[in-house]
């Protein structure tokens, strides 16, 4: 058996990677999803991508590069990758009073002046979106807030994240306690059902939400996101350096209307990096709103 | 059977209970043989742990548990240099009394227990965009002052004239802080050869530098109050602070030509920043706690992804802003730079002092991954792997008599 005494007992656990292969994984990785890994976490990766290599029965990160940049297996890979590399913890309601600030000076406003000009249109784009929390949050709050009327409106939440994985998860909607521990008793009984699995989204809910699989560092992909009146993208831009950064922001301004409104997460700011939106803040936190051009 | 968490099932693994599914019925039956799916299935869900059944024979048992405890040791030890001969000791000492601990009464943690709490009730008190550590600082002091002792204690040093009997008067006047400096003085940790019974006999075996210092700290322990408890109590907190301590004054005195006043007081307020950040931005540090668990990475190193700075930022403006002394300040400021062309023996001491308390606290439930530390910076100790063993068994012997002086 491993014993205490033995000489083998270490911290070497994963093939070791040596600083050229890092730099290439690193490079590879940016360029793929504009995702930036500090040099300080190379050891990490070792260990998070270790037994990937085990899985695959490659003997270093060099055929691990290999395999991950050959034609067949390119895509499959870069997925299991992803999941090594970020894992977002989130939940229904995260950020509460962010949501509450959104829902008061936001959605309302904006919900009665569509009422008056008459067109009962709302594209809500959810970049981002892990495992379905935050657009059926959003959901949830639009039925809350139109109630019956919601039937006259054309509600359309755009979801996408980089992760297969998470957009299957999304699809599914069965969420474990955990994901709603910040979610109002009333509101999991009004839109929630218990599955042997867990606690399974109200297909009504479900309706308003598409769900696809979205990489926001490739043009050709973004492209075909419809232009939207709100952009929620709360906690993915701190996986972005700078450049990225510029490059996301950019592009939530070109797909929200004029006067549209960008939700980030809660200790993420902009004024580094785009001039293009002007704050609304109050002590909920910060929206940011598209300046009119 | 054995309480097995969720994150260690291995395929073959037969359940001791039956597993109910959300909506009450059963998902998997008592008796069950887990295999690769069930177990995905199961860590995907809110159990943390599971009854599995015993093993007949006892030497499976015992090799089942430390791979256990091998692995969850080594979840905090993913960010450090695997080749490093320090580092793989220090990962060994830990594992050998993670083991001994599991094996007396001490269970291991699971990864579900960690995960936050609805933290959705705290506020920041500052809106993050005006949040650069010099605003957090400014609100902080202008909020609260010191304590009284610390402003005569400064008055003190700070004056030419003033003898070592003067320090010894006023520190003697906070009947409180005495007794606590008293009794840290006697523990077995400064082994003096004779009970000391007064801060003025302290003052002639330790130097008015050690008091003085000493005495900063104390006071500062005291000073931090009403932190979320949602976010780390305080206990856990300065137990951390105190190990740091601990080991930062052991290794001065090792070291040549290096002064160990103030190390144990370094070691002590090194995270103080933190501190500050808790306060008064509960809020985002619960962003910064979710993304470091999520990503297994060091708090420092959260902190500066999530804020755009660290701790180390806020606590040595803090303590300039308080007029510590500067090279006190200094080290806490660089006690997590990586890399550095000149890196001092000084600040080098309060980084591997932190990783050896974040490793010590470990097999009691400390949950906090090694942040690791430059190999330049390492190597400016000039530590063998013997002098590390010491140093931990060193640290287990005094530990808790200072423990029990502050908490």
């Amino acid at each position: 058996m491993s014993s205490l005494s033995s000489n083998g007992l270490g911290l070497r656990k994963a093939p070791s990677i040596s600083s050229e292969e890092f730099q290439a994984l690193r490079g590879l990785i940016y360029k793929t999803t504009g995702i930036d890994i500090p040099e300080r976490r190379k050891y990490l990766i070792e260990n998070r991508l270790g037994p990937r290599l085990k899985a695959l029965d490659l003997k270093d990160f060099t055929g691990y590069y290999q395999y991950l940049t050959s034609a067949s297996s390119k895509n499959q890979e870069f997925a299991k990758l992803f999941e090594k590399i970020t894992t977002n913890e989130t939940s229904f309601f995260r950020d509460l009073k962010q949501l509450e600030t959104f829902k008061e000076n936001v959605l309302k406003e904006f919900i009665e002046k569509q009422k008056k000009t008459g067109e009962k249109e709302l594209n809500i784009w959810s970049a981002g979106c892990s495992s379905g929390e935050e657009p059926y949050t959003l959901g949830i709050m639009l039925h809350e807030l139109l109630r019956a009327s919601i039937i006259g409106w054309k509600i359309n939440i755009i979801a996408n994240d980089i992760s297969p994985e998470m957009i299957k998860k999304a699809q599914q909607g069965i969420y474990t306690e955990h994901t709603l521990r910040s979610t109002p008793q009333e509101i999991i009984d009004k839109y929630f059902s218990k599955e042997a699995a867990g606690y399974k989204i109200h297909p009504k809910v479900q309706k308003l939400v598409n769900f696809e699989l979205l990489n926001l560092n490739n043009p050709q992909e973004v492209q075909k996101v419809p232009k939207s009146h709100i952009v929620f993208c709360r906690n993915v831009v701190i996986y972005f350096d700078d450049d990225m950064r510029k490059k996301v922001l950019n592009l939530f301004n070109d797909k929200l209307y004029a006067g549209g409104f960008l939700v980030l997460g809660h200790t993420e700011s902009i004024h580094k990096y785009s001039s293009s939106f002007k704050p609304y803040h109050n002590a909920g936190g910060i929206i940011y709103q598209k300046k009119d051009s | 059977m054995r309480k097995v968490c969720v994150e260690h099932l291995k395929p073959g693994m037969v359940l001791g209970t039956n597993i109910y599914g959300y909506d009450g019925s059963i998902l998997y039956e008592k008796g069950y043989e887990l295999d690769e799916g069930s177990i995905t299935t199961l860590m995907e869900g809110d159990l943390s742990y599971l009854q599995i059944r015993d093993s007949r024979d006892k030497e499976t048992a015992r090799e089942d548990l430390f791979r256990r405890c091998d692995e969850y040791v080594h979840e905090f030890f993913q960010y450090v240099n695997p080749e490093n001969e320090l580092f793989n000791e220090m990962f060994r000492q830990t594992l050998k009394r993670a083991f001994k601990a599991v094996q007396y009464k001490w269970e291991l943690p699971c990864a579900a227990e960690l995960r936050a709490k609805n933290v959705e009730h705290l506020t920041d008190a500052l809106f993050i965009e005006e949040t650069r550590p010099e605003e957090i600082v400014k609100y902080e002091t202008e909020l609260v002052s010191f304590p009284d002792i610390y402003v005569q204690i400064q008055e003190v040093l700070n004056d030419v004239n003033s003898s070592a009997e003067d320090i010894a008067k006023v520190v003697s006047r906070d009947i409180g802080l005495s007794a606590k400096l008293l009794k840290l003085i006697n523990s077995p940790f400064y082994s003096l050869s004779q009970k000391v019974d007064s801060i003025s006999r302290a003052v002639s075996l330790l130097g008015s530098n050690e008091v003085s210092s000493l005495a900063l700290g104390v006071s500062t322990i005291d000073f931090f109050e009403n932190i979320p408890p949602e976010l780390m109590d305080m206990k856990t907190f300065w137990k951390h602070s105190l190990r740091c301590a601990v080991y930062s004054r052991m290794l001065a005195s090792r070291m040549q030509g290096v002064e160990e006043d103030k190390f144990f007081t370094a070691g002590l307020l090194h995270d103080v920043g933190r501190l500050i950040l808790f306060k008064n931005m509960p809020y985002a540090s619960v962003q910064v706690l979710l993304f470091a668990r999520g990503n297994m990475l060091p708090l420092v190193e959260a902190e500066s992804a999530v804020l755009g700075y660290d701790h180390t930022d806020v606590g040595a403006l803090l303590l300039e802003e308080w007029s510590f002394p500067g090279p006190l300040v200094e080290m806490i400021r660089k006690h997590h730079k990586f890399e550095d062309a000149e890196p001092s023996v000084e600040a080098a001491i309060i980084q591997l002092a932190d990783n050896l308390a974040i490793a010590s606290d470990i097999p009691s439930g400390g949950r906090f991954v090694l942040p690791g530390m430059g190999q330049d910076t390492l190597k400016v100790l000039r530590l063998s792997v013997e002098d590390l063993q010491e140093l931990f068994d060193m640290h287990d012997q005094y530990i808790q008599g200072v423990l029990d002086v502050y908490l």
